[in-house]
């Protein structure tokens, strides 16, 4: 017994020994892998994975392989400055996560200690940007152009003049929440917030809430928040008698929120990019995504794919391996790059933003997600086939 | 449009009611464990999670052969009875594997292994139906208040009358038969109830089944109610059952009953006049005041 555990032993060390002497380039991504919000990290790792694929397949950068190490960090601000320091000891060349706004800005400054460029698919918080670091970017938008959007179009083209605002009282939700109320309040003095209020993420149960806001008749109700959530809100404010619409933000633009919410999701609103099949540079993209994953929309996929080839393509241009020492010369390549990849033209601010604002308007229909407004353009036409009947209802 | 106040209040109350009926069931079989054993089933609230993906299964099955279009009420019967005998085996494992043996350890012991149980179901479910939510077949129509101007929906009612039911089966099972009086006899003295040649082993088997099958049955309901569920569900839903177990007296099946209503009025009330941001907030508040001012629960300790 004793001998096999010192074999064991030893051949884990050789093990151990080995792996250091083969030359690769580590690259993490991280995002809530486990727990309730495992689909959405889950599909950043698919984007990313498929990325690093095609880079291996054409022989990796410079010849030498890519690896990627997956971080969980459940959504969880402390968990994330953890995965965030396990990343950095690994020694990996650069960051494409975290997901979440409340795991990337505490990490976000993990990374910039320690010189590694972080590109984030998914965290839309202003703040991210705004603390003045050189290593934090992100191919996402952002929630103050995320929320004026939908605050135009409630205010502009909805015609909404009292507006209800639920958040689930994260980074994200709360954030873009009070966007969309500071947009709304700059829009039109007319327009009444009748109520805004927070509730807990992973709860089941809001009719509490909602019955309460039935009193207060709002014209629409905002939801800053991800879909588990938003789903169970769109049913149930059904069934406790409310017929305003749900809007929300990108965190519900997911097929699961349909599905949660069945029938009643019909007519809800959201802000996010325009369609991404109709960029031609994407077809590439969801045809390897669909034969490898099989499933639907993913939608964060996509700008985990771009954020990888990105940082893949600034480690290659600053010189592969090499570059271990100098990785600020990664970022300053970053900020410098013009990409276009799945998403279209990707370019980025000094800030290390996306320098295009991209928000539009998506409805569902038929079970679906549709593309509907876009800033500056007023309601469809076709508005009456998406709007609930009793929205328009002169009494109320 | 605007809802007349006192209509509005009534369908808090009703919210209310439905919420917890459900943490009531719950609670049940904590106050029940706990009134047997001494010992706090945290895994209790895992056994109330795989009741719920249970209904969701088995109604898928049936939603494939066609029974649930021709007779909803029957699959649905069906689908509670299968999901309740699925989570008494779950129980009897439970008490099996992770309880027996450490029976006469230190208190301690029972407690972490209860922990272990839990955090090992949670990961159970999350690898065998993966991790994201899982979606009830829609089968029900949305639909709001249907009776008039009383506003219930039938699956309120449903939930709500259920739960009553459930609950004086209970009350006549532990009150009058000889079963649930050597239930009792345990509760009080199990040194003397198995000198008394009641067969200890059997009868805390009996309890977990009991307090399993009521916690399944509550994970019915809630897929009903709410279309969704997830893996991690019973935690917080374990949490408040044990609350409510405490506010009316661990120990005490009544007292559960009692906590479980009283924690969902004050949950839904407090999320609609107060602030839906402290939803969770008020259940361990009210326990707070509980443990201050009648430490033992608000019925004292008799079953």
């Amino acid at each position: 017994m004793m001998k096999k555990i010192i074999f064991i032993g030893l051949l884990f060390f050789c093990l151990n020994g080995c792996q250091k002497k083969v030359q690769e380039i580590v690259i993490g991504t991280a995002g809530p892998m486990t727990g309730d919000q495992s689909k959405l990290g889950g599909d950043v790792a698919n984007g990313v994975r498929l990325a690093v694929d095609e880079w291996n397949e054409k022989g990796g950068i410079n010849g030498v392989k890519i690896r990627l190490e997956i971080g969980d960090d459940q959504h969880d601000p402390k968990q994330a400055v953890s995965v965030a320091n396990k990343m950095v000891n690994l020694g990996i060349a650069g960051m494409i996560g975290h997901f979440n706004s409340s795991a990337s800005i505490p990490a976000s400054s993990v990374y910039e200690r320690a010189g590694i460029p972080m590109i984030t698919p998914a965290s839309t918080n202003p703040q991210l940007t705004n603390q003045g670091y050189q290593m934090v970017f992100r191919v996402c938008g952002r929630d103050d152009q995320q929320g004026k959007v939908a605050a135009d179009f409630a205010v502009q083209a909805f015609q909404a003049k009292k507006l209800a605002i639920l958040h689930d009282k994260t980074t994200y939700g709360q954030g873009l929440s009070e966007e969309f109320r500071k947009a709304v309040s700059e829009q039109s003095k007319a327009v009444e917030i009748v109520s805004f209020d927070g509730l807990t993420q992973g709860d089941k149960d809001f009719r509490g809430v909602l019955t309460a806001l039935k009193g207060k008749n709002p014209d629409m109700i905002f939801f800053g928040g991800i879909f588990p959530e938003g789903g169970l809100i769109s049913k149930q404010a059904k069934e406790v008698g409310l017929t305003a619409p749900i809007m929300g933000g990108d965190g519900i633009f997911d097929p699961k929120f349909i599905e949660i919410a069945g029938i009643a999701a019909e007519g809800s609103f959201v802000t996010f990019t325009p369609d991404p099949e109709k960029i031609p540079h994407a077809k590439g993209f969801f045809q390897k995504y669909k034969a490898r994953h099989g499933e639907g929309l993913a939608p964060y996929a996509i700008y985990a794919y771009d954020a990888t080839h990105i940082l893949l393509k600034a480690l290659a241009q600053a010189g592969g391996i090499s570059v271990k020492g100098d990785k600020k010369k990664v970022s300053e390549i970053i900020r410098n790059m013009k990409y276009d990849g799945a998403l279209g033209h990707i370019e980025f601010d000094t800030k290390g933003d996306v320098k295009a604002s991209p928000y539009v308007v998506w409805t569902t229909k038929g079970g679906r997600f549709e593309e509907f407004w876009a800033p500056g353009q007023p309601m469809p036409t076709n508005a009456s086939d998406v709007l609930m009947p009793a929205t328009h209802d002169a009494s109320s | 449009m605007t809802l007349p106040l006192d209509a509005m209040l009534l369908q808090q109350l009703v919210n209310g009611l439905t919420l917890g009926s459900i943490y009531a069931l719950i609670a049940l079989g904590y106050t029940m464990v706990y009134g047997i054993l001494e010992m706090i089933n945290f895994a209790h609230g895992e056994i109330y999670m795989i009741g719920s993906y249970l209904c969701i299964i088995f109604l898928g099955i049936f939603t494939y052969f066609g029974l649930t279009q021709s007779h909803l009420l029957l699959s649905l019967f069906l689908v509670a009875i299968l999901s309740a005998v699925t989570c008494a085996g779950y129980g009897i494992a439970m008490e099996r594997i992770a309880y027996r043996p450490i029976r006469s350890a230190h208190r301690l012991s029972p407690l972490i292994s209860a922990l272990g149980v839990s955090i090992f179901l949670q990961n159970y479910v999350m690898l065998t139906q993966g991790s994201s939510d899982k979606v009830f077949p829609h089968v029900f129509p949305i639909s709001s208040n249907s009776f008039g101007a009383f506003p219930i929906t039938p699956i309120q009612l449903f939930i709500i009358v259920s739960a009553i039911l459930l609950m004086a089966g209970l009350h006549f099972f532990v009150q009058k038969t000889s079963l649930g009086k050597a239930m009792r006899a345990v509760a009080q003295d199990k040194m003397m109830a198995s000198l008394c040649g009641i067969p200890i082993d059997r009868v805390i088997v009996v309890t977990f089944v009991i307090g399993s099958m009521l916690a399944a049955m509550a994970g019915v309901m809630v897929s009903i109610y709410y279309g969704v569920t997830s893996f991690y569900i019973g935690y917080v839903a374990g949490m408040k059952a044990f609350t409510a177990a405490v506010i009316g007296g661990i120990g005490n099946i009544p007292g559960a009953m009692l906590g479980g209503i009283l924690l969902g009025m004050i949950e839904s009330l407090g999320a609609a006049y107060v602030s839906s941001e402290f939803k969770d907030g008020f259940a361990f508040i009210i326990l707070i005041f509980i443990l201050i001012f009648r430490p033992s629960g608000l019925l004292t300790k008799n079953a």
